[in-house]
């Protein structure tokens, strides 16, 4: 629901900057000044009750050392629990697979999805029943996903081995082996995610005026050259935006790893969000995990940041 | 002018507004509490004008055995008119312990609960649960005593034993019989080889049948530290104690049986390890396995063989920990609600619950009378399975006890996985967790 209307406000980016500049130069009385404040205050205060208070009191929270088992006995330690996060093996190992986690499974969607795309974006019915079945892994939930797959991937009745070991090759460990356990979780993601992506994709391709390629077509353009001068940059605010959804959507990636791998075999996909969970619920280090919860926050909020830097002096606004 | 008096009414409308949202956010705040609360609170209150007193039980059992525990509830409340018991599913065991930690902080707790045993600990240091000392007066003497070692914190009473379980050798008898062995398993860990040694089938070099496996659990290497005479924690529970012989050998143990063929180390994190050992007993993939009591009735209903069960394999000594949660009370309810929770915890796990309870669930009867009752002889002679776990509690120990133990059985197994995929030596991986388990006890 968020990401769609996300979505929708995309193309408006054009508008407000326009609004934004016509705006009258007389100055405004009080009233007309204040008046919209007035009307976002119930907003507001949503706002601050359930995103500003709640970052407000992790952020305090993660000074202190506390236990969720007897919350009686907080104790501020200043930034003990992030010195002892950043030096703990296991946790660099944690921040390690997300990251490694989050640019695979963007990386490897994205280019899928935009083949995909590439391919799909014609009017014949065909195309539409690929695409729908392309997008169907997005509407059925990550629980049932993580189940199917795991059956999938077991090494002694799964298909997935059975169908190697069909044509010769020897079975894959999948989740069971410390070396493959990450990869596989990313293949689940990767297979989840290439449907929105490949429909947002399409509507981002159908959006570019056919005059232009036209254009392109009686100057006898060949086909990489359109690609690269005309699709890339048009579509580039599209794939800036998935950019920016599938990172922090993959960043927070905890499903797949509750039902899967529950962060094995010996932590090797365990990422942040179920470190934070592990943390938290089990293990009752209230501390640590609202430690770890604001480090994320950070990783998200400077990825996001700079992507936003660099990324949006390439992205073509038409 | 003009413009302050604006700004005045403005202001006016501002608060006028907040005041309003505020109001909005006040009652809804208020009728949760009255929601909420409604559990526990009017409890008291009833209680003072003599109604019944009304209580709150907290389970972690789903499928047939929550249902049953509510047909116990049920009949709880029907035979006692002063008390009502109102009976709720909460998830599994560790979602429990989450919500009622949670519902301690937001003083809306139950007022009985399940506990997973080696969780007891951390419950009764952080004060979370009421000592039962004063209200069981000495009424604690009629649960079998291996079921009463996690009951224990500090030379107090905390909990008393509910739905507990032993790890247990399950044995496919018909196949130990085609390679002429005695149909009743092996007795020691030796045994254990041999036998594993005449039950291996291969095709070339890819064994098509092991002779033995077990998930590489915590529970399971408790078990085996027991049996070779040693323990996971210090009298004091201060300190690791599991770079030494006993803490070795059953990691020896499993790698050599790994290395040789013998034994499957069944792939999967946590139960899902169990399933595959599991479900490869069922197809005769394994001749014997390691899991609970819990399994009887479900591993009974779908084996095609003759199944059996017995003590696990003894090295120096037989030894088990025992598993399951215990019921406990907590600290936060009123006297009243204290007196029938005693009440309600005593009902529950009377030799005449205990019974009907130990064989719709699987679990093991909790009283020494319901073990020698006629209900329970008469089903232990139609399948003497069940008795085994009963039997083998004269050599249980009590799971380690410390505040910590959650986060540190999780350190040891990790550990000890490694130790199983070769990522590290037997005496690397005890030295680590020894070294992390420590820091994590001197927190």
């Amino acid at each position: 629901m968020r990401k769609a209307a996300t979505a929708h406000e995309l193309p408006d980016t054009g508008q407000v900057r326009a609004q934004a500049a016509s705006r009258p130069t007389s100055r405004p009385d009080m009233m007309t000044r204040l008046r919209p404040y007035l009307y976002l205050t119930p907003a507001m205060i949503c706002f601050i009750l359930f995103f500003f208070y709640p970052i407000g009191s992790i952020i305090y929270l993660s000074f202190q050392d506390w236990s969720l088992i007897n919350l009686e006995a907080m104790e501020w330690v200043g930034l003990q629990n992030y010195t002892e996060l950043v030096a703990d093996q296991e946790f660099q190992q944690v921040l390690t697979n997300t990251l490694v986690f989050t640019f695979a499974t963007v990386g490897i969607s994205l280019a899928i999805s935009f083949l995909l795309a590439l391919w799909l974006n014609k009017k014949a019915k065909m195309y539409g029943i690929i695409q729908a079945t392309v997008f169907s892994p997005h509407i059925i939930s990550f629980v049932s996903v993580s189940m199917l797959w795991m059956w999938l991937m077991d090494p002694q009745f799964g298909l997935l081995n059975a169908v190697l070991e069909a044509v010769g090759l020897p079975g894959y460990t999948w989740l069971t082996d410390p070396s493959s356990a990450l990869l596989s979780l990313i293949l689940v993601n990767v297979w989840k995610g290439v449907g929105y992506n490949t429909l947002i994709f399409i509507a981002g391709l159908q959006s570019i005026p056919g005059d232009i390629y036209e254009a392109a077509a009686l100057d006898r353009s060949p086909w990489w050259r359109t690609l690269t001068r005309i699709t890339i940059p048009m579509l580039s605010p599209t794939m800036f935006f998935l950019f920016i959804i599938n990172m922090i959507s993959s960043s927070h990636a905890f499903d797949t790893i509750a039902i899967m791998t529950q962060g094995g075999p010996i932590n090797s996909s365990n990422m942040l969000v179920y470190y934070i969970y592990e943390q938290g619920m089990d293990y009752y280090n209230g501390g640590f995990a609202a430690a770890a919860s604001v480090i994320l926050l950070l990783i998200v909020g400077v990825l996001t940041a700079l992507y936003f830097l660099f990324m949006s002096k390439r992205v073509h606004y038409r | 002018m003009k413009a302050m008096k604006k700004t005045g009414t403005i202001l006016c409308a501002l608060a006028l507004g907040l005041s309003g949202v505020l109001a909005g956010c006040g009652s809804t705040g208020k009728e949760q509490a009255a929601s909420t609360g409604n559990t526990t609170k009017p409890a008291t209150e009833t209680a003072a004008s003599n109604g019944p007193v009304e209580i709150d039980f907290w389970y972690a059992l789903g499928g047939v055995r929550g249902k049953t525990i509510e047909d116990m509830v049920k009949k709880f409340n029907e035979s006692h008119k002063d008390i009502k018991v109102k009976a709720a599913y909460q998830g599994a065991y560790q979602d429990n312990h989450s919500k009622v930690l949670a519902s301690v902080a937001a003083g809306n707790n139950p007022d009985v609960t399940m506990v997973e045993i080696a969780s007891i600990a951390a419950f009764a240091d952080a004060k979370v649960l009421e000592d039962l000392t004063p209200y069981s007066q000495g009424d604690e003497k009629k649960y079998i005593p291996g079921l009463m070692k996690n009951s224990y914190w500090k030379d107090k009473l905390y909990a008393v034993p509910f739905n507990r379980s032993t790890p247990l050798l399950y044995i496919n008898r018909d196949m130990l019989k085609a390679a002429g062995l005695d149909p009743n398993g092996p007795k020691s860990w030796d045994e254990l080889i041999s036998y594993s040694q005449k039950l291996v089938k291969k095709e070339g070099d890819k064994v098509t049948r092991y002779g033995f496996s077990t998930p590489v659990d915590i529970w399971f290497y408790e078990a085996l530290v027991f049996q070779s005479g040693g323990n996971i924690l210090s009298e004091d529970g201060k300190e690791l104690t599991l770079n030494n012989e006993s803490g070795k050998a059953p990691l020896e143990l499993w790698t050599k049986m790994v290395k040789e063929g013998l034994m499957k180390n069944p792939p999967g994190e946590n139960y899902n390890a169990w399933d595959v050992a599991e479900q490869d007993f069922l197809n005769q993939k394994v001749g014997m396995i390691f899991t609970t009591t819990g399994s009887l009735t479900e591993l009974k209903k779908n084996a095609k063989f003759d199944m059996g069960a017995a003590f696990l394999p003894a090295n120096k000594n037989f030894g088990t920990p025992t598993g399951g949660a215990n019921l406990v009370m907590l600290a936060k309810s009123s006297d009243a609600e204290k007196k029938a929770a005693w009440e309600f915890m005593k009902w529950m796990t009377d030799t005449e619950q205990t019974v009907p309870w130990s064989i719709a669930s699987g679990y093991m009867p909790v009283t020494t009378a319901a073990v020698d009752s006629p209900e329970m002889k008469a089903f232990y002679e139609k399948d003497p399975n069940f008795k085994v776990a009963v039997d083998q509690l004269q050599y249980g120990y009590p799971r380690p006890m410390a505040p910590g133990y959650k986060e540190l059985q999780d350190v040891i197994q990790k550990e000890l996985q490694r130790a199983m995929l070769g990522q590290a030596t037997i005496d690397e991986a005890l030295q680590n967790a020894t070294d992390k388990g420590s820091k994590l006890l001197k927190k």
